[in-house]
């Protein structure tokens, strides 16, 4: 992730005029292929599921192939006051979500740019692995710990189930998740913004505080707004967590809503189709709370000058800041851990942490069951590398013309890369299924591993286009302006110019979409392929068979998969010198 | 170059599996996932005929069907609700069939239409260990002894729950569950989400829980000991159809046989579910030995929605 230093120092600093704000004048003209390639990609991976989505609210038989009885549906459902009650719990939750996300990320990501924190590089490892634990492993592990008799009762004699049952321990489970989403884009992008314009600041008579305040912080605002819209989105549809501590908490939530009505016979798509089309309209609501706040300012703080990161000393705070690291790490990332370990390697559940009960049993079954446990551990994975470059290469280029051109219909492509924000997983799996499963098609992806593909593709696009997003808010118009000049076409300065400064970004966010996408739950458990199991659905299908301890035991392998693979591209990239990846 | 070089062959590894995805008959089925294995194995070791399996819950696999209602791909289907079977049956969805292996099958376990693969029942799940004495009743749970820790598999997430929640209220009225919750019983998902808490002591006992599961989990070494209430419980035998799109339809009977031959029961058997054929032993107890309360499938489905909104009435927090 230091890439960015050593790019940003490459450039040639030939050109910096002052076209610092509004946009370069041609920028829109040479763009058509990148449009056309966001356009379509766009189509195919966003449209044509929520389209589908769409047309199953207004015609409740289009299942079986039917327009009959439009609209028929949409009064009962909209005019039902759970609808009502669930879509307010449900804002009320994802608010609370990033705001304790925000409350953990914040104040790291602040220290880990500014300062020289020892072990930098440690703390933003250990900062990943929360986000490689799926979020219903990490939610079993907590009970596992917390609940009367839990693991944390067996060690220190005390449980604190009160605190997990209830929405205050939900919202914390769920930031411990959440979290390092902000953690990363707030740290890269003050890393970004740097200490020169505070320094600048500085020199005009403003204190430390000051400047931290009215330079650095409002700078780094597009990366926290969208990385706050990212944990808000992520939380409203999460499934894992409200579902298992959700009910007994009395706080149920629209994805709850909707996934009892798809998975509850009679099944009732249109009614959870409307009710997904409401929580599609409260994420876009967050959207367009986001386009405000980065709307009519001007963030651009990488021009053409090469500029030299100079951090820090903690000095007296070095102590109080790594405790606070420790802490979270352990919170985020130790303790889920932990419970998961522990109950990978017990025998029995009932015969709780004691030596007699240390087993190896469910590892070996893992390696032993080789067809079924290493053919799903494969599946995710290539899954997973497939969905990040897809994503990656489709998310540049449509953040690339939404904030760098003046294409018409630029801002339909931004509407397309939010949308999926607000469908949750198992809504992505019926518009696929309703939109691929169609009769008349002469080829279909459908009962193929490419369903899931897409499936991925779809819920995960938003992670890098937000990220991207971000980046590309921060960079001069004129560096583009400077290569066009010089003669490079339109795309030749997306590929030479803007990709290499927009890369950390888009690697960290390529990245994190390989961790989700290896383990994505819901979708997969509907739309996986007849006799094709991913990880996540045999991890969930050995909870159902109550193997909780052969489960655990796969989720630990991929949890350290997920994560040494990560780490292992960065830290080639590092070896191989930054800006070069492509 | 590396990373395109690595998206080629992603994808390249994607279509093969794809690819190999082709299979001769597509069985949709609920748990337990070994079980299917197990059957679709031999299935195709006696006829060579490959079984493609996609196994989740009956909701799940309910979900598909809708989804995938205008273009389906399901051949034989096993859900646990023997309210499918009748469903499907009134959409005239299903190939009548009667297995020749289906003799031994007790009538109330097939119809023109379906038949058992083998039969669950619910039982009352305890942790010996966990300093409460051993319940014998569904009553008992509602005594101080047990207060707080007792678990209900949630009715709308399970069928078979559905069922003895229907049955018990038709026998004693709704005080029981009154008095549950009132003993601070809770509501606790679908059916392993309900004793995955008993095993490890933060509840004492699961009130109706799917006795296969728990006697499964007893044979591991889990501490669970399963009691069949003798005032009564319910049975969910587990239907098995055949859908009548399937283009296989030959190739699907043959499954149905090979699943009640003596080597599908027997299968059947060791997944701890009682075997649908009278004639086939078992190491549990089995359907005569339980005193099964009858109920009346039509009247209890029709109001099944007022059912489960008295039910969570009373467990609303």
């Amino acid at each position: 992730m230091q890439a960015m230093e050593a790019t940003a120092g490459g450039v040639p600093a030939t050109v910096n005029t002052a076209v610092a704000s509004g946009r370069s004048p041609d920028a829109g003209s040479g763009s058509s292929p990148a449009l056309w390639i966001a356009a379509a990609g766009l189509a195919l991976v966003v449209a044509v599921p929520f389209v589908f989505i769409v047309l199953q609210a207004i015609f409740p038989e289009l299942g079986r192939g039917s327009l009959a009885a439009p609209f028929s549906r949409l009064p009962e459902t909209l005019s039902d006051p759970v609808l009502l009650r669930m879509a307010l719990n449900t804002v009320g939750l994802g608010i609370t979500v990033a705001f304790v996300s925000a409350l953990i990320a914040v104040p790291l990501a602040v220290f880990r740019a500014l300062f020289r924190v020892p072990g930098a590089v440690v703390w933003d490892a250990l900062m990943l692995v929360p986000f490689m634990i799926p979020p219903y492993i990490a939610t079993l592990g907590w009970i596992m710990t917390l609940q009367p008799s839990g693991y944390l009762q067996q060690l220190a004699g005390f449980n604190l189930a009160p605190f997990l049952f209830s929405l205050a321990g939900m919202a914390f489970v769920m930031a411990l998740n959440c979290f390092p989403v902000i953690y990363f884009a707030v740290s890269r992008t003050l890393e970004a913004v740097g200490g020169r314009y505070s320094d600048v600041g500085r020199v005009f008579g403003a204190s430390p505080w000051r400047a931290f305040w009215r330079i650095t912080l409002p700078l780094s605002i597009p990366g926290l707004a969208a990385s706050l819209l990212l944990v808000f989105a992520m939380a409203i549809e999460e499934y894992g967590t409200p579902a298992a501590l959700g009910r007994r908490a009395g706080f149920q939530v629209l994805v709850t809503e909707i996934e009892l009505r798809v998975s509850d016979w009679p099944i009732d798509l249109p009614g959870a189709s409307i009710m997904a089309l409401t929580l599609v309209v409260l994420s876009f609501g967050a959207f367009l709370v986001q386009r405000r706040v980065l709307s009519g300012r001007n963030f651009q703080t990488t021009g053409g000058k090469p500029q030299a990161i100079v951090k820090r000393p903690l000095g007296a705070l070095t102590v109080p800041v790594l405790a606070l690291f420790a802490l979270v790490a352990f919170l985020a990332a130790g303790a889920p851990l932990l419970a998961i370990l522990a109950t990978a390697m017990s025998r029995t559940i009932s015969g709780g942490l004691a030596l007699d009960n240390l087993t190896f049993a469910n590892f070996l079954r893992i390696y032993e069951d080789g067809a079924g446990a290493l053919k799903a551990l494969s599946l995710s994975l290539s899954l997973g590398v497939a969905t990040a470059i897809v994503t990656g290469l489709l998310g540049a280029v449509a953040s690339y013309v939404v904030v760098k051109t003046k294409s018409r219909g630029r801002f339909a492509l931004d509407v397309l890369t939010i949308i999926p924000n607000a469908l949750p997983g198992i809504v992505v799996a019926v518009g696929l299924i309703l939109a691929w499963n169609q009769p008349w098609l002469p080829v279909t992806p459908y009962n193929t591993s490419l369903i899931l593909l897409l499936a991925y593709c779809c819920i995960l696009l938003p992670q890098p286009v937000r990220y991207t997003t971000a980046a590309l808010h921060q960079i001069g118009d004129n560096l583009e302006a400077a290569a066009r000049v010089c003669g490079a076409s339109s795309m030749v300065a997306f590929r030479r110019i803007l990709l290499p400064l927009i890369m950390p970004s888009l690697v960290a966010s390529m990245l994190l979409v390989f961790a989700v996408a290896a383990r994505e739950l819901v979708a997969s458990l509907l739309v996986a392929p007849v006799g094709m199991h991913t990880v996540a659905s045999f991890i969930w299908r050995q909870f159902e068979q109550g193997s909780v301890g052969l489960g655990m035991a796969m989720a630990f392998v991929t949890i350290v998969l997920t994560t040494m693979i990560p780490l292992g591209i960065l830290s080639l990239m590092r070896r191989g010198g930054g800006g070069h990846v492509l | 170059m590396r990373i395109s070089l690595f998206a080629a062959s992603a994808v390249f590894g994607l279509a093969l599996s794809a690819s190999t995805a082709m299979a001769d008959i597509t069985v949709y089925t609920a748990g337990p996932a070994s079980l299917i294995e197990d059957l679709a194995a031999g299935f195709t070791a006696q006829t060579g005929v490959k079984v493609n399996v996609f196994q989740a819950t009956t909701g799940k696999v309910m979900a598909r069907i809708e989804a995938e209602a205008a273009n389906p791909v399901v051949d034989v289907l096993i859900s646990a609700s023997w309210d499918t079977a009748t469903d499907f049956a009134k959409r005239g969805w299903l190939v009548p069939y009667t297995s020749p292996n289906a003799v031994n099958v007790p009538d109330f376990l097939k119809t023109d239409t379906a038949v058992a693969q083998g039969v669950s029942a619910l039982a009352i799940a305890w942790n010996p260990k966990s300093n409460t004495p051993k319940p014998a009743e569904w009553a008992d749970l509602a005594k101080p002894e047990y207060k707080d820790l007792v678990n209900l598999p949630d009715p709308a997430q399970s069928g078979s729950s559905f069922e003895l929640t229907a049955a018990l209220e038709a026998q004693s009225g709704w005080k029981l569950f009154e008095d549950l919750k009132a003993n601070g019983a809770m509501v606790a998902g679908a059916n392993a989400e309900a004793l995955n808490p008993v095993l490890q002591g933060a509840k004492a006992v699961v009130f109706g829980a799917v006795d296969y599961i728990s006697l499964a989990a007893a044979k591991k070494g889990e501490s669970v000991e399963v009691v069949f209430p003798a005032s009564g419980t319910v049975i969910a035998p587990r239907p098995a159809m055949i859908l009548n799109w399937s283009k296989q339809q030959d190739d699907a009977k043959a499954f149905i046989d090979y699943m009640l031959s003596d080597e599908g029961q027997a299968k059947v058997a060791a997944v701890q579910l009682m075997p649908a054929r009278t004639d086939v032993k078992a190491d549990r107890p089995l359907i005569g030995d339980l005193n099964v309360l009858k109920i009346d499938t039509d009247a209890v489905y029709s109001k099944r929605e007022d059912t489960l909104a008295k039910f969570n009435s009373i467990f609303a927090n």
